[in-house]
């Protein structure tokens, strides 16, 4: 057995399953909301540039589209970190996949915010 | 089509011809290729009635016990046996197991009392008591879930399925007061985190013991475990 | 130790229901995650404008490079497909329905295919029937 194992050495453990479900079961309405708005919406779908500005000038949808980079990012992110943790076992290659991944999110939900934020202030012309 | 290796790591296919009836077993072929053609070839065995757990192989691209497959169940003539994966190989098809049952004493799978076992009185036990671990209890532990589980295939420090199955078993047993020394193991990066419920290990299982069950069940009691202690409860 | 591997959580060749269920999980979910950050990348282009945008999604609509549609209709397929078996795997790791697993899994993705098709046939006819 490997001698630098991990066994011991606590992680997220239960809790990091119980936040993946819960962003799971989030992302089926954020999703499904999201697939209808930008695909379907009976005939008025978002997706040229005016109707995509005029969706993010409301502030709730401006709101829900923040939350749900948020959700999405977590989600995939820790999915992606339990692959990683399925073929990198040793406690010092885990705790780089954990940092870096964490870097990965804080970095892409502060340049998703912001990008929201920007567009969301661009006159509708 | 054996898999053979010999002391110097070299790894080849021998191809033997075995008469069989309808009732042979893998185990009884292996027996008739030693005793009648090549003495070298190498395998473990020894009840002959997957009781003992020592004939996993994998036959046909999948772990199972050679004295319980018959060859007629396999519905092909060429049959190809191959050491159990995700162990090493020590001979043919003979594999080290160390590390399997390393890890089953990982799990501290004993009775634990808080009397150390001096107790006075015997400790009832009701049928439904007995009932709700017995189905884990039947495991002979023949390795053959940890052959069958993708993630020990990757992850060699995961605990995997009958280690992790034998610490439900005494998670639940009335009779034990051990849960605090086993949860945080159940717990950690090595333990359920890992399944992600491929549930091969329970196809695999010659005794029904149905592991990738048994882990969903350790998942949540390790969670409900977890959440007592963030809401201030004791260990 | 005798690993296996990475390839060995996709050699589906003669595993059961649960092992198919988990490698197509990992493998749609790891195309998701690229799709997010290319999803991204891709509306980052709405700060250059009207013009540029419009064109982009023009071009990935309606041609030249309408392509992409059949790209989007397979990303729906794993999308669904990882929804469906996600609730699934939720339901099922929480100790219900674990002796139906494989009849929740059809049943599951029986219905996710169905809203699939509803979608995709709605999308295409909002498209304009391209």
């Amino acid at each position: 057995m490997n001698n630098k194992n991990s066994n011991g050495l606590k992680g997220l453990g239960p809790l990091g399953w119980l936040l993946q479900v819960i962003t799971g079961v989030f992302l089926i309405f954020f999703l499904g909301i999201h697939l209808y708005l930008a695909n379907i919406d009976f005939g008025h779908p978002i997706r040229f540039f005016t109707a995509v500005l005029e969706n993010l000038h409301n502030g709730y949808w401006l709101a829900f589209y923040i939350v749900f980079t948020y959700i999405v990012l977590y989600h995939g992110l820790n999915g992606v970190r339990g692959i990683l943790y399925d073929r990198f076992d040793s406690q010092k290659s885990r705790a780089l996949i954990k940092y870096s991944l964490s870097v990965l999110y804080v970095v892409t939900a502060i340049y998703g915010t912001l990008l929201a934020l920007a567009v969301s202030r661009i006159a509708i012309p | 089509m054996v898999k053979r290796r010999n002391e110097h790591g070299d790894e080849y296919y021998d191809n033997y011809n075995v008469p069989a009836d309808k009732a042979s077993t893998v185990l009884e072929a292996l027996l008739y290729i030693k005793e009648n053609i090549d003495q070298t070839l190498s395998f473990r065995y020894s009840c002959r009635m997957e009781i003992c757990g020592s004939c996993g192989m994998e036959i046909n691209g999948r772990p199972r016990m050679a004295c319980s497959t018959q060859l007629a169940s396999l519905h092909s003539d060429i049959i190809k046996i191959s050491p159990l994966p995700h162990y090493n190989v020590i001979k043919d098809l003979v594999v080290d197991f160390d590390p399997f049952f390393d890890k089953y004493k990982k799990v501290k799978p004993y009775i634990i009392r808080d009397d150390d076992g001096n107790y006075s009185a015997e400790i009832p036990q009701t049928p439904e008591q007995f009932n709700e671990f017995k189905g884990y209890a039947q495991c002979i532990k023949c390795g053959l879930c940890m052959a069958a589980c993708p993630v020990v295939g990757t992850d060699e420090n995961y605990l995997g399925p009958a280690p992790l199955t034998a610490l439900f078993r005494y998670n639940i047993d009335n009779r034990d007061q051990g849960i605090m020394y086993r949860i945080d193991i159940a717990n950690s990066d090595d333990g359920t985190s890992r399944c992600h419920f491929a549930g091969e290990c329970t196809e695999a299982c010659p005794k029904d013991v149905r592991p990738s069950f048994a882990i969903q069940k350790l998942r949540v009691q390790g969670l409900k475990y977890e959440l007592k202690n963030i809401m201030g409860g004791k260990k | 130790m005798n690993k296996t591997g990475i390839a060995g959580w996709f050699n589906i060749k003669d595993k059961g229901t649960g092992y198919f269920a988990f490698a197509f999980q990992r493998f749609s979910g790891l195309v998701i995650v690229i799709y997010l950050y290319m999803h991204l990348i891709f509306l980052s282009s709405l700060l250059d404008g009207r013009t540029t945008y419009n064109s982009l999604v023009q071009n990935i609509t309606y041609g030249p490079f309408d392509i992409f549609i059949v790209m989007d209709m397979l990303l729906a397929l794993v999308i669904f497909y990882h929804g469906a078996n996600g609730i699934r795997l939720a339901l099922n790791e929480f100790g219900i329905g674990l002796k139906h697993h494989k009849l929740f899994f059809y049943a599951y993705e029986s219905i996710s295919m169905v809203l699939l098709v509803l979608f995709l046939y709605y999308a295409y006819l909002f498209l304009g029937g391209h």
